[in-house]
């Protein structure tokens, strides 16, 4: 399978180290608008041509699949465009600024009979997925209510909130914010269904270039409830989520390897709470162990962005589901349209 | 003669601006929107130019009557990949706007980590080897980042002919930058010493800044490739203690035989981290050399290029780094 990839910035890295390592996948060509970024990526992947024009590129190596990692603003065009030339797209989050666009490109790859997949990696890593294992087998009983939260400081001076040069995320509505928003939606998507309803509350605490740095949301979903929210001000960085069940609730650190379950267990009913505390004091110190030792090698937190590569190209090469269906894309921008704000900056 | 200084703010950038100012040159200081200068005391004359080399679309105005691009900015923390868009990317940027205007005339400021210490034996000057693709990516993002720059920018001035000289500085220190990477791995306020007699390619930054100065106004420089360094160097034990004893500064130091080190990181590479893919650099036995390999640093060919002697020797050096700061003067 040729594989093509436009935009070669920092999660373009994550993507090409795991391409590298998939079974038939050719990394064909890679493309950016700075040529020494394009070059220093196919010498240090591989990759058998650079090129700075995307459609120069798509017109030349007619690649089977597209890999749109540019700045969210650019790219609606980028994958319009890739339809056009035939590919499978795999978009990294937010696929488009607009839920209208959203709406064209998915219809366009329908018509194209190509596939439209966004980048939901924190859905496949492994905690998120062994809670849904455990929920498919019955184990944990069906879900109530999930929690997620992302803690992570983005008020400091070379990211988001760089004094020097606005970053293309704050044109989003939401801002930076609105970057992390499919990575709430896609895992309430996961465990409570569709959005049928959605409140929201956009907040600012501390002075910065970024119009919110607070927000949470309270999701009414088909198969229960959501609380999801981002904060910049809580420290230290984590990414929480807890996913509350009628037998079972786990609690996972998507930033770090911990996962916990807390279920019946067979004891004495006053001593549960001793022995649950036990097993999940034992849980989380192999956890620290497994975190430390993962930052020596492989992709760290982005270990879902592997997972859902390897899956979508098996698919495509079986003719198979695709773990992100066109469905999927639909109802988590559904989801997350419905939490951007009404207006851009709070009082 | 006018000169366009990029990173004109910065550690260098700041002496580089003076060092222009003295020789009479006229300077057009490029600066990012959010940089502060009031502490600098640039007289009026600096023509403050505000642009960010990623973002910035109207870099062409930066070159309206300037003779000479004197280019410094560089991306020198972070993430690699903003190392490499900042640095490499920008530099791509800046130079297409050079290459619309008259400027023929380029100071790049490239850096010692673009040399493969690892294939050098004894004495590392310009005839030394540059690392090659194949093993370029295994280093850190600084020197990726640098490398690369220095790439883009010989391709650039062969494309349009320009004068071009690369001057690659070894370890700058001055005021608020006296702790080096060349002194071994601080652990808290103690010292692994790795390689005590070790001399450290160093030059001071009010030194360097004169090389830059000079190198703009003289045509012996064109086309030119020349390492910076004020001397041999001292060696790390010295320093170190001249830097502790300066800072004020205390701590143990332990000594360890530079052959010891590179021999448990080569062992520790070849069992403990044999799969491992992202290993702190002074762990990687490539990443080690390049900070504390002992070699012999010259700077022949910068003497006899441009007959420069550094213009302050290590004890002024000291004073003017640890002692009472000096007020700023420009002519």
């Amino acid at each position: 399978m040729r594989t093509a990839l436009i935009g070669a910035g920092a999660i373009a890295r994550q993507h090409l180290a795991c391409l590298q390592t998939l079974p038939d996948v050719e990394l064909a060509a890679i493309c950016d608008l700075s040529p020494a970024t394009a070059e220093a990526a196919a010498e240090r992947f591989g990759i058998g041509a650079w090129f700075t024009d995307h459609r120069a590129m798509l017109e030349e190596i007619r690649p089977d699949v597209v890999h749109v990692t540019t700045p969210p603003t650019s790219h609606f065009r980028l994958a319009m465009d890739a339809f056009d030339a035939g590919a499978h797209v795999l978009v990294e989050k937010p696929a488009t600024t607009t839920y209208e666009e959203l709406e064209t490109l998915a219809r366009r790859a329908q018509q194209a009979g190509r596939h439209l997949v966004e980048d939901y990696n924190y859905v496949f890593n492994r905690a998120p997925q062994e809670i849904l294992r455990r929920i498919q087998c019955g184990e944990f009983g069906a879900v109530t209510h999930v929690e997620v939260l992302i803690c992570l400081d983005i008020l400091g001076p070379s990211g988001f909130a760089d004094p020097n040069a606005t970053h293309p995320a704050l044109t989003l509505a939401g801002g930076a914010i609105a970057d992390f928003l499919p990575h709430l939606a896609s895992l309430a998507y996961a465990f409570v269904g569709p959005c049928q309803r959605a409140q929201t509350v956009w907040g600012k605490r501390k002075p910065s270039p970024l119009p919110f740095d607070e927000f949470r949301a309270l999701v009414d979903g088909e198969r229960g409830t959501a609380s999801l929210g981002f904060s910049s001000s809580s420290q230290p960085d984590a990414f929480w989520l807890r996913v509350y069940g009628e037998r079972m609730q786990a609690t996972a650190n998507l930033f770090e390897t911990r996962l916990t379950f807390d279920g019946p267990r067979n004891v004495p009913r006053p001593l549960r709470s001793f022995f649950s505390g036990l097993e999940e004091g034992r849980t989380v110190r192999r956890a620290a162990v497994a975190t430390l030792l993962r930052k020596f090698k492989g992709p760290g937190a982005y270990e879902g962005l592997w997972e859902l590569l390897a899956r979508t190209y098996r698919a495509l090469r079986e003719g198979a589901d695709l773990p992100v269906a066109a469905n999927d894309v639909i109802e988590v921008n559904r989801m997350v349209e419905a939490f951007k704000p009404t207006e851009q900056q709070p009082a | 003669m006018r000169a366009l200084v990029t990173g004109a703010n910065g550690f260098l950038g700041r002496h580089v601006v003076s060092a222009l100012l003295e020789r009479g040159v006229e300077v057009r200081a490029m600066v990012r929107p959010a940089a502060h200068l009031e502490t600098l005391g640039w007289p009026s004359s600096v023509d403050v130019f505000r642009a960010d080399l990623r973002t910035s679309r109207d870099l062409a105005r930066a070159f309206e009557g300037v003779d000479v691009l004197i280019h410094l900015a560089a991306v020198v923390s972070g993430a690699e990949e903003a190392q490499f868009a900042g640095t490499v990317a920008g530099t791509e940027r800046l130079l297409d706007a050079m290459a619309a205007s008259t400027c023929q005339r380029l100071v790049l400021c490239s850096s010692f980590s673009v040399y493969n210490y690892s294939a050098t034996r004894r004495t590392l000057n310009e005839d030394s080897p540059l690392h090659d693709v194949r093993d370029l990516y295994t280093r850190d993002g600084y020197t990726i980042a640098k490398w690369w720059q220095e790439r883009v920018t010989r391709r650039y001035a062969e494309m349009h002919g320009w004068d071009l000289t690369v001057l690659r500085p070894g370890f700058i220190w001055g005021r608020d930058h006296g702790y080096l990477s060349a002194l071994g791995q601080q652990l808290r306020r103690h010292h692994l010493v790795i390689g005590p007699r070790t001399r450290i390619p160093m030059t001071h930054v009010e030194n360097c800044a004169d090389v830059f100065a000079l190198a703009a106004v003289d045509p012996r420089a064109c086309g030119q490739t020349l390492n910076v360094v004020d001397g041999p160097g001292e060696r790390i034990w010295r320093y170190l203690s001249d830097h502790m004893r300066g800072s004020g500064q205390w701590g143990w130091r332990l000594p360890i035989p530079y052959w010891l080190a590179i021999w448990s990181v080569r062992l520790a590479a070849v069992t403990v981290f044999r799969r491992a893919t992202k290993v702190p650099s002074i762990l990687v036995p490539r990443r080690l050399e390049s900070r504390l390999k002992p070699l012999r640093f010259e700077n022949n060919r910068l003497r006899e290029t441009l007959g420069w002697t550094p213009r302050l020797g290590y004890r002024e050096c000291l004073a003017r780094t640890y002692g009472p700061a000096r007020p700023v003067a420009h002519r």
